[in-house]
């Protein structure tokens, strides 16, 4: 093993990192990362496990609640990556390192190791960190065999993360991949949830699947944190067995990469569904935007993001709604998650159009046309994409909302879906334009968004999720149906905002096309 | 069109970076019905030239006119007859060459019929059959192809080439420069850049040489040279292309005693 070298391209990862910042926006950058990741890392181990860690030997259950947190760390450390793509981020590609004298298997480490240590990841580690420390500070568990155990888990964690990753990119380039995906998303979504009620009647499977679930990492890390002798090291051995095991098939998924089309050779398929529906935006626009349906719908991760935003918009209905003490119910739920279910799948595009185009960005300057159409037909693709979820949103809440039904609140959650639709494609018009970033269209995974268009999705996400929040505490006749105006008077203001964007950016874009054409072919960052 | 009349007319055309000056008062002519070789060493201004001929940028003072009218980024009807082949070549890497190609056709206005039989005719010409491939999965020769298809499928009458030869193989260059030929002969203009400089000579009527930063330092007739003439230039006398240029942009050699 080249140690030498694999330790010269982990330095280099973090000198790529450290040259973004010679910038003076790369400095300010810095600087308010830095602050927001220290109060972070205090909230996280304050309120997040060490809290849980204290709780859970005052109340006597130390193992169990060790169990709850470390598997909800666990699955949320998988989703996040899969969705938003932190923590995914390699830097390197194989192909890239075959060119330094480096065996496959020092590549393999080198790309790994660059992934584990990853931000992210330090993240999820402090949390889980928080609750060894909790734990061993009220006599409830043990300081290095807790730390020992939480090092292993991140490890796996992360192993997992890849191989779902690799395992859902390698699906949707299937035909019927999406169709499978979506399936076994809708039932991790919803099985649990509907599981629920039965186990608690149900005491003695409750029991049997608790029994299966101690075989998992998390499980794992949980017995090694809160006991000692036979009981860790059989946690150890768990842990250290599922790590075999996730590196083995990422191995094996690595080794053997997903086949390329076969090359059909001969005459010209004429397709023109595309050209079709894109006749409906107008013929000046219709070139336009049949380009742009082909971009997002030939892209893995659009697909991925598009069809995993509706059943995660469900499954935090649900989770949020009807679960739980604090559950704020499903009207109010919904209400917060119709508006970026909308946006969640477009959104990569959508807040960094010509991030990647590459050098395809001049194209747009050397038609005869005005530039920035090309950016509105991006956007109005983005936005119909975006609108075509609510009619099926609609339906699922039709079939799913509680009864006695009532039309006002369906048109209440319309009315937010369009909301969050033009509010979010209005802010993504912005970040396009003013917030570019140079990104791989062949990537399937990692968040290769600019500041600015992750303060967008990341941020819209979680303002209109805490919105229905905010009314319940403060304002809750907004809530009620006999007030259904309201989200239909924000529906005409989004699309004002939208229509003003739209205007205001088009106005701006050839004037800042030089700078965006060395950002997106990758001289400037 | 008049084959008399300047095809691109470029007076006192500046292009800064901040401080850093990449074109530094460039004036010259292209008549039309010509074969213009834009030369230069690397660095020397000759992308960005062309990227302010043709509206991919902005100028920073100056003026250029293409087919005797005024031209801005914003000249949409003066870019309708104009081809362009960038030097990032500019292809959409997810789509399939021939609707990439459709796709430029339509933009340029063509009827759906023509955009169809044009495809066709030049995919076959450039023998880019393989249709199961998107742009992104093509050879860099291909692409190169593909891009000069872009470049021509609306029969423009102002063609801008970017190193059009480099990574295609002598089969696909012939052919090229057989289309060029056919093109100039009907009155129509080409500016082409290049470093291969016997191509250059041997296709074009006239040339002009670049230094950094984009300082005009020749422009004069090469049609000499076919006819085994010579050029005089510093009391010297040229016999081929390659020592007038490295006689005007400078020669260099660097002794590495280890290489």
């Amino acid at each position: 093993m080249n140690r030498q070298l694999i330790a010269e391209l982990i330095r280099l990862r973090y000198k790529l990192m450290w040259a973004r910042t010679r910038s003076r926006n790369g400095k300010i950058a810095l600087f308010m990362a830095g602050y927001l990741l220290l109060v972070l890392l205090m909230a996280l181990m304050g309120a997040g496990g060490l809290g849980a860690g204290i709780a859970a030997v005052r109340q006597g259950k130390a193992e169990q609640v060790a169990q709850i947190v470390l598997g909800g760390l666990y699955v949320e450390a998988i989703i996040v990556p899969l969705m938003l793509g932190f923590g995914m981020n390699a830097v390197f590609s194989d192909f890239e390192l075959r060119r330094y004298p480096l065996s496959g298997l020092d590549r393999r480490l080198a790309r790994h190791s660059i992934g584990l240590l990853d931000p992210f990841w330090f993240l999820f580690l402090v949390m889980e960190l928080g609750l060894v420390v909790g734990l061993y500070a009220l006599g409830g568990g043990f300081f290095w065999l807790g730390l020992a155990g939480v090092l292993l888990l991140t490890v796996s964690n992360y192993l997992m993360a890849r191989v779902a990753g690799l395992a859902i990119d390698r699906l949707v380039r299937k035909k019927a991949g999406t169709s499978i995906l979506l399936a076994v998303v809708l039932l991790l979504a919803f099985v649990p949830g509907l599981a629920a009620p039965a186990l608690h009647k149900h005491p003695e499977a409750a029991a049997a699947v608790l029994q299966v679930l101690a075989y998992t990492p998390p499980f794992g890390a949980a017995a090694m944190a809160t006991h000692g002798g036979m009981a860790a090291a059989g946690g150890l051995l768990v842990i250290v067995c599922w790590t075999i095991g996730l590196v083995a098939a990422l191995v094996a998924l690595e080794k053997r990469p997903p086949a390329l089309q076969a090359v059909q050779k001969g005459g010209i398929r004429w397709e023109t569904r595309y050209e079709r529906l894109a006749s409906l935006f107008g013929p000046h626009n219709a070139p336009l935007v049949a380009y742009w349906m082909r971009f997002c719908l030939r892209n893995s991760r659009f697909r991925t993001l598009y069809l995993l935003a509706l059943p995660l918009g469900a499954f935090l209905t649900f989770q949020l709604g009807v679960r739980g003490r604090g559950g704020i119910g499903l009207f109010a739920a919904a209400l917060g998650t119709f508006p970026w279910v909308t946006f969640l799948g477009t959104s990569r595009i959508a807040v960094n159009q010509y991030g990647y185009t590459g050098g395809a960005f001049r194209r747009f300057f050397l038609l005869p046309s005005d530039p920035a159409a090309s950016l509105r037909a991006g956007s109005y693709v983005s936005v119909f994409f975006g609108a075509l979820l609510l009619p099926v949103g609609a339906a699922l809440w039709c079939i799913f909302a509680p009864r006695p039904f009532d039309i006002r609140r369906l048109i209440m959650l319309l009315g937010m879906g369009f909301a969050g639709l033009f509010a979010l494609h209005a802010a993504g018009l912005w970040a396009t334009v003013f917030g570019p970033r140079k990104g791989n269209y062949n990537a399937s995974f990692g968040n290769d968004m600019s500041a600015m268009g992750n303060v967008v999705v990341i941020g819209g996400v979680l303002i209109f999720m805490l919105l229905p929040v905010a009314l319940k505490e403060l304002a809750p006749a907004g809530l009620d149906p006999q007030n259904w105006w309201w989200p239909l008077g924000a529906a005409l203001a989004a699309l004002g905002a939208y229509r003003f964007s739209l205007r205001a950016v088009s106005a701006v874009f050839s004037g800042r096309r030089e700078r965006l054409m060395a950002i997106v072919e990758g001289r400037q960052s | 069109m008049n084959p008399q009349a300047d095809a691109v007319r470029v007076s006192r055309l500046v292009k800064k970076y901040g401080n850093t000056i990449a074109v530094e008062n460039l004036s010259l002519t292209v008549r039309a019905g010509t074969m213009f070789g834009f030369l230069g060493p690397n660095g020397s201004g000759k992308s960005t030239t062309i990227g302010c001929l043709t509206g991919l940028l902005d100028p920073t003072a100056g003026q250029v006119e293409i087919l005797g009218s005024r031209f801005t980024s914003e000249s949409a009807d003066l870019k309708r007859r104009m081809g362009v082949m960038p030097e990032t070549l500019g292809l959409f890497d997810p789509l399939y060459a021939h609707e990439f190609l459709a796709f430029v056709g339509r933009m340029f206005g063509l009827e759906e019929a023509t955009v169809r039989r044009r495809v066709t005719e030049l995919l076959e010409a450039l023998e880019l059959t393989d249709s199961g491939k998107t742009l992104g999965e093509y050879s860099t020769g291909m692409r190169k192809r593909v891009a000069f298809a872009a470049a021509v499928i609306h029969a423009p009458e102002v063609l801008f080439l970017d190193e059009p030869f480099e990574s295609i193989d002598p089969a696909g260059v012939a052919l090229m420069k057989q289309w060029l030929r056919r093109f100039t002969e009907q009155g129509r203009t080409v500016f082409i850049t290049s470093h291969v400089l016997e191509t250059v000579e041997r296709l074009c009527h006239e040339v002009a040489i670049i230094t950094k930063p984009g300082k005009l330092v020749w422009q004069g007739d090469i049609t000499v040279l076919g006819q085994e003439g010579a050029i005089e230039f510093d009391d010297k006398r040229f016999t081929a292309l390659e020592p007038l240029f490295l006689h005007l942009t400078g020669e260099r050699y660097a002794d590495l005693n280890w290489l």
